[in-house]
């Protein structure tokens, strides 16, 4: 799902940074921290999403653009389906013929922007009066490229990480319900207490891909999970590697956590589904799986924090971003460029805010879209909090199947070592960092 | 060759016009296949000696692509998959479909409803059957998980482990091509004349006689082209990885179920190496010609056409 659904980031850096959240605040109340522009010169844009929720929240904006800064603009907004988003922009970008703006996941954007098919958007952005670091690092850093650290993509949300869990398994089983504070061990104890064979329930699912899954507890030790940022180097043996997945695959072994098949797959969807169903207790999810859960669960639910390491007294999650990008060939860069400086704006930002699902990345509106929720009972707040020490993403598309399906499905199903496993990983990560990294 | 040509084309006016309209009437046959398939594969092969990422202009490496190929471990595994696939599919497939075909030539009752129902997994998109097919394979929820269960078996991960990953791969195969392969035969079996199984009963031939002796050797030029399609198909076996291992271990652990198929959609649209995907295609295409012209010899030996009808 950081691909789906994005990531974000920096939003912490910047709540965690005192100075700029004093900033930040003043600004959210007074003057925007990003306000758009009008257009210098009407024209037409096509433009690529992968998420229909997010087409028809994006529509709105883009309609709210043309009839306050660009009047006589065009723009052909077109769903392409995740299940084939990628493909089909490889084939379009083959073809000659990109989407002049579309959207861009942090673990995609090394292959685009290393071959000059993307346009920076850095000269746009200090001619509007845009400071970047508002963003905060994490969140945008990935997006950045070239010797001056140029800035190619705007963001459009966050999402961080934090476990899902089913009260009602907690109140039968007689468990405390978790709090910010609560440990690996404390997590360990309370997955085998919300273990019961008989009805078929497991206490745990919190391993399954990149977001969701183990690399936030790699994070947790103090290890950058699997490749270290800059791809020098296969981290997946680190000491801290193996810490995390060991203590993942022990509760695996003791029949805690089902297995990759029973689950039915490697997405963190088909672990959150098992959890819908109430077939575990706690799940780790996204905050973009906030609305689903509203929806669908029949049962009382919270969410709270990854716990923490024992030893680093750390609770982490990796955020991504989604981003907005335009081509490097676009016939109307000048166009492209101002209409993403308005949808990452406040007024454009405005419409994610509302619309209740993922988080905007613009700084200003997290309350507003903490408050879109409603009275939902759930502390949201958890996933805001779990900015403060989050991990960006360090990995890329070339490894993405290795680390997210094949890893898992041989420690969590197929019963390899933990030490195996990642050895076999590490041998192939390495053929895919750059030379001077071997 | 210049002598048949002149010969087909004719000396005389008349069969030169006869000529001429036939060239006319193929023409947007021939055209459409030169246009739609004649190109590609110009450009593939053209690609095939690049090396190109889709982004950035190609450059062009020669043979390399095709060096790198002969010494790729995981070319070699995915041909190697693909013949273990092929081992599984093609002969299960064909001796079924001659069953079945069999059984429903008789007089019986709700036939026609029975060949349909045999028919319509030909008719079903591969990717919606693979996504149900994948979760009847799931392990404990699933319908096999279920009725496997009393054996034992009920949380075996058929589509995660790397020793049983084809196994439903290819069942799910052969379900689909049953129903194609039944109607040909039911086709071959309608132009068998009733005279020779009349003369066989006469001849005391008992029913497995009469099948061995008259059926097989009769049907033999509809096996024979059951089999050359069954062959092609296998070596181009795709969706159905792709989609029941989609959520899973995309392509088997370890490459386990990539196909030569599924290697080079890797290639090319994960790994952004055009050139070496093209590669790839070229050298399946080369592969699936080869097998196809060998087995266009071999027919001399087993195939049997009724005199008369030269072929």
């Amino acid at each position: 799902m950081l691909r789906r659904v994005t990531l974000l980031i920096l939003v912490m850096l910047l709540l965690a940074l005192p100075a700029l959240a004093q900033e930040a605040t003043p600004e959210a109340a007074g003057t925007p921290a990003i306000a758009p522009q009008a257009c210098e010169q009407p024209g037409s844009l096509t433009m690529w999403v992968w998420d229909e929720n997010w087409a028809e929240v994006i529509g709105q904006a883009i309609e709210a653009w043309q009839a306050d800064y660009c009047p006589g603009a065009e723009v052909d907004l077109q769903v392409q389906p995740w299940g084939q988003y990628w493909d089909l922009l490889k084939t379009n970008v083959a073809g000659g013929d990109m989407p002049d703006v579309f959207n861009m996941s942090q673990d995609r954007f090394y292959f685009y922007a290393s071959n000059d098919a993307l346009l920076d958007l850095q000269p746009y952005f200090d001619e509007a009066g845009v400071d970047t670091s508002l963003w905060g690092s994490g969140m945008i850093d990935p997006y950045r490229w070239g010797d001056n650290q140029d800035l190619y993509a705007g963001p459009v949300n966050w999402d961080t990480i934090a476990i899902f869990y089913n009260k009602d398994l907690f109140d039968a089983a007689g468990v405390e319900y978790p709090t910010a504070e609560w440990t690996w061990d404390d997590f360990a104890e309370a997955a085998a207490a919300l273990t019961d064979p008989e009805n078929d329930v497991y206490g745990a699912a919190v391993y399954a891909e990149y977001q969701s899954g183990y690399p936030n507890w790699i994070a947790a030790t103090g290890t950058t999970p699997i490749v270290e940022a800059g791809r020098t180097r296969c981290t997946l043996t680190d000491e801290g590697s193996l810490e995390a997945l060991n203590f993942l695959k022990g509760l695996y072994d003791e029949g805690y956590m089902p297995s990759v098949s029973v689950v039915g797959g490697t997405s963190p969807d088909d672990a959150f589904n098992f959890w819908l169903a109430g077939k575990v207790a706690m799940v780790a999810g996204g905050s973009w799986k906030l609305p689903e859960a509203i929806e669908k669960a029949t049962f009382d639910w919270d969410v709270v924090q990854l716990p923490r390491n024992p030893e680093t007294g750390r609770s982490r999650s990796i955020v991504h971003s989604v981003g907005y990008v335009a081509s490097a060939n676009t016939e109307n860069p000048d166009l492209a460029a101002n209409l993403i400086l308005y949808l990452v704006s406040d007024e454009g930002q405005k419409f994610f805010a509302d619309a209740g699902g993922v988080a905007p990345a613009n700084p200003a509106l997290q309350q507003q879209w903490i408050d879109s929720f409603g009275d939902a009972g759930v502390n949201i707040q958890t996933f805001v909090d779990a900015l403060q020490d989050s991990q960006g993403v360090t990995v890329f598309d070339e490894i993405w199947d290795k680390i997210n399906t094949e890893l898992v499905v041989n420690i969590f199903d197929q019963g390899m070592s933990v030490e195996d496993a990642a050895n076999d990983a590490c041998e192939f990560i390495n053929t895919q960092l750059p030379e001077q990294a071997q | 060759m210049l002598t048949s040509f002149l010969n087909w084309f004719g000396r005389t006016p008349l069969t030169r016009r006869r000529a001429l309209w036939g060239m006319a009437l193929v023409a947007p046959n021939v055209l459409g296949l030169l246009f739609f398939f004649g190109i590609p594969v110009l450009m593939a092969f053209a690609t095939s000696l690049q090396q190109w990422n889709a982004i950035k202009p190609p450059v062009f490496v020669g043979l390399e692509n095709f060096m790198r190929l002969a010494t790729d471990p995981a070319f070699w595994q995915a041909l190697f998959n693909t013949l273990k696939l092929m081992a599984m599919v093609t002969w299960a497939e064909i001796v079924l479909a001659l069953i079945v075909a069999v059984l429903l030539n008789q007089r019986l009752r709700g036939r026609a409803i029975l060949r349909t129902v045999y028919f319509l997994p030909v008719v079903t998109s591969t990717v919606a059957a693979a996504i149900v097919w994948a979760w009847i394979f799931q392990p404990r929820y699933g319908l096999i998980g279920n009725l496997l269960a009393p054996f034992g078996l009920g949380d075996v991960g058929w589509l995660t482990s790397r020793d049983l990953v084809l196994h439903p791969i290819a069942a799910v195969t052969v379900w689909q091509r049953l129903g194609f392969d039944m109607v040909l035969f039911l086709a071959g079996l309608q132009t068998i004349p009733r005279v020779l199984y009349e003369a066989a009963i006469i001849d005391g031939a008992n029913r497995w006689q009469r099948f061995r002796h008259v059926t097989l050797p009769l049907l033999s030029p509809t096996t024979f082209l059951v089999v050359v399609l069954s062959v092609i198909n296998g070596f181009q076996i795709f969706d159905q990885v792709y989609i029941m291992t989609a959520r899973t271990t995309r392509g088997g652990v370890g490459g386990s179920a990539t196909t030569l198929a599924y290697f080079l959609y890797q290639s090319g649209f994960i790994r952004s190496e055009f050139g070496y995907a093209s590669a790839i295609a070229l050298v399946l295409f080369l592969i699936t010609l080869g097998v196809t012209v060998l087995q266009l010899r071999l027919q001399r030996r087993w195939v049997y056409y009724e005199a008369g009808e030269q072929r």
